[in-house]
């Protein structure tokens, strides 16, 4: 099965409106039936090479975020640095298992990246009807 | 729209999302209605908007964290 997500529209700081794709997921502990976050907007994002979530959502639940691996990232604004954790991401089609960075400055809730999002849906973007289609991948 | 997809949201209903968005303090998380038709909250942190929503009766909003500016996105 797959789902059609219409672009989100975002204001900009020229009065105009931009477009990205995203689409509302949970996070959790990766033990069984730990409790999840708010359903909150992520963006797909193929530019990240892994799930970035807002530090605040690691600690809603129960991460001691700053106590996980550190690791340095390149942005466009240069290298930062995230703390690395294993969760569970409640996407369409299930749970997935990634180890996930929590960033404490993260300037939105998430990112969508390639390990643990790109690599578990063929994702297909549509500027014609402003859309973006994710068909769930169950690889071996 | 076959059967094999399911639409998670419309057209219409992402200008009142955009709305919200343009009136929510930068840097801030907000609380949309399920449906996304609705602003139920703001709040500075995650946990200040989940309460603010659960106070408001919505258990199940959508969380949106605001950037310092809209401007462009390169991450």
């Amino acid at each position: 099965m797959s789902i059609r997500i219409p672009y989100k529209k975002f204001p900009d700081t020229r009065g105009e409106v931009g477009y990205f794709a995203a689409i509302p997921v949970n996070i959790a502990l990766p033990a069984k039936n730990s409790p999840r976050s708010k359903r909150f907007e992520a963006i797909i994002d193929s530019g990240a090479t892994r799930c970035v979530f807002h530090a605040q959502l690691g600690k809603a639940i129960g991460l001691d975020v700053i106590k996980g691996e550190p690791e340095t990232t390149n942005g466009i604004a240069g290298p930062t640095t995230v703390y690395l954790h294993n969760i569970s991401l409640y996407a369409p089609g299930g749970i997935i298992a990634l180890c996930a960075a929590f960033s404490l400055d993260l300037p939105i809730a998430g990112l969508l990246g390639m390990r643990g999002f790109f690599d578990n849906f063929k994702i297909t973007f549509d500027p014609t009807v402003l859309q973006c289609e994710l068909e769930r991948l169950y690889l071996a | 729209m076959t059967s094999r997809h399911k639409a998670v949201s419309t057209a219409s209903s992402t200008e009142p999302r955009l709305s919200a968005l343009r009136s929510a303090p930068p840097d801030s998380w907000i609380a949309l209605s399920e449906d996304e038709s609705a602003l139920i909250a703001v709040g500075s942190t995650y946990e200040e908007v989940v309460a603010k929503s659960e106070k408001a009766g919505v258990s199940d909003p959508i969380l949106i964290k605001t950037p310092k500016s809209w401007a462009p996105f390169s991450m």
